[in-house]
């Protein structure tokens, strides 16, 4: 077997990145999130039923855990840390482009979540769509019309609704 | 927005959408390429969703950057579970003992569990105590039919239990013990469906391993009940509460009961009771 010790922390990066994402910008809770994710992985390891396929286990563990924490602290308002954070690190000098990123993050934290995490499997973690249903729990076409929604709803908030 | 382009398939959302992530069919690209030609309207807005995506990746790669802090380390969460294990271990030992002192004693060990465990995680063991003390009684006396479906369609078996709680399950495999797997089957319990495995050695003593879904929110540590002869060992872990029943002794139970723990739980490379500290891997 593969050093799992290895295998799991390439993956580090791009789960981090996800949750830190799902969490709009929290960064102690996308950690929180991601050990959670690692030690389940490592408590389950010889569940794995798809040798190949650890990345898309991984994402899988993480989505599940997220959206039962999310509908556990439903009721609970969320803490919105993405802007804020952006806001603090504007002072290293390259304004211009933190000011874009800022604006850019803030209008994709008000995505619906279930936008949100399809923008950021297939756009950001490079899933295949396939792989994004899979670990979503929807059919392809739900991530099909889901890209669609997010990616429009996005560009109108960055780009002024559309004009024919 | 379907829209036809010459002779081939009309191009789609689908085929757009799979443009921008690298992910179109090379043989798709010049029709592709040729309705975005066509379509100036639908190429600016399809170049907008792609530089948002590149804008998006750059943005996260800014914040999320920096270094990984060591409590996601692999080699500190291993640690860190190897010291949970082992303090389980431990606890089967202690377990062990104070048995052993209640025997001595004539000190009725449910007493001193139940005086041991939280008072909802007794409530469960409990009950799985008794469901699976019952469906032993039932079905370990059964000459045609101790088992819904044999060993011989074990992945099978696996597959449908595991389905049916909502949980990968496995069938320990008890053969070092000189036990063998008969089968299993489904049982009706309170809170949900429960599955059991039945083995049975050259003697034809057999012994069963019950599951069943237990949200717990943690781990149970092992207790033993005996009843008339019947020995069982409970315990909860990871959202599953399992118990293993036989009319054999203490010991051998036990011993039965962390095959079956380490095989079911993750680290499955540690045998024996309360052992030296393992090196880090």
């Amino acid at each position: 077997m593969p050093d799992r010790a290895a295998l799991l922390e390439a993956q580090i990066p791009g789960l981090r990145c996800f949750a830190y994402a799902l969490l709009r910008g929290d960064q102690e809770r996308a950690d929180d999130l991601v050990q959670d994710t690692l030690e389940r992985a490592l408590a389950r390891w010889h569940l794995r039923r798809n040798e190949g396929n650890l990345r898309g286990w991984l994402y899988t563990i993480l989505y599940n855990r997220f959206s039962s924490d999310q509908h556990r602290l439903q009721r609970r308002a969320l803490h919105d840390a993405l802007t804020t954070q952006t806001e603090q690190r504007e002072i290293d000098g390259r304004q211009d482009s933190a000011l874009a990123h800022r604006d850019l993050l803030r209008a994709f934290s008000a995505l619906p979540e279930e936008q949100r995490s399809v923008l950021l499997l297939i756009g950001v973690e490079d899933l295949s769509y396939k792989e994004a249903a899979r670990v979503l729990g929807v059919p392809i076409g739900t991530v099909m019309s889901r890209l669609s929604r997010g990616r429009e709803r996005l560009r109108q908030e960055m780009y002024g609704h559309e004009r024919k | 927005m379907r829209a036809t382009a010459g002779p081939t398939e009309a191009v789609g959302e689908d085929d757009l959408h799979a443009y921008i992530d690298g992910r179109l069919p090379s043989e798709r690209a010049d029709d592709v390429d040729a309705y975005l030609a066509a379509h100036p309207e639908v190429q600016a807005r399809w170049s907008q969703y792609a530089e948002q995506r590149q804008a998006l990746r750059t943005a996260l790669a800014a914040q999320v950057g920096g270094s990984i802090s060591t409590r996601l380390r692999i080699a500190h969460l291993l640690a860190a579970q190897r010291r949970r294990r082992r303090w389980r271990l431990a606890r089967v030992a202690a377990a062990v003992g104070f048995l052993m002192l209640g025997a001595v004693g004539g000190w009725g060990a449910r007493d001193v569990f139940s005086a041991l465990s939280s008072s909802s995680a007794a409530a469960l063991a409990t009950a799985v105590f008794d469901d699976a003390i019952a469906a032993h009684r039932t079905y370990s006396v059964e000459t045609r039919h101790p088992v819904e479906v044999g060993a011989s369609e074990e992945a099978h078996l696996v597959q449908w239990l595991s389905k049916r709680l909502g949980r990968q399950l496995i069938a320990p495999d008890l053969t070092a013990l000189g036990f063998r797997l008969m089968g299993g089957r489904l049982l009706p319990a309170d809170s949900g469906p429960a599955a059991m495995f039945m083995y049975e050695d050259g003697k034809g003593t057999r012994v069963s391993c019950y599951y069943i879904s237990a949200d717990l929110g943690g781990e149970a540590e092992f207790e033993y009940r005996e009843e008339n002869g019947l020995g069982a060992f409970y315990w909860a872990d990871d959202g599953l509460a399992y118990a293993i029943t036989a009319r054999v002794d203490r010991d051998l139970l036990l011993k039965m009961a962390e095959v079956v723990y380490q095989q079911t739980s993750p680290d499955r490379a540690k045998p024996k009771l309360p052992s030296a500290p393992r090196k880090p891997s």
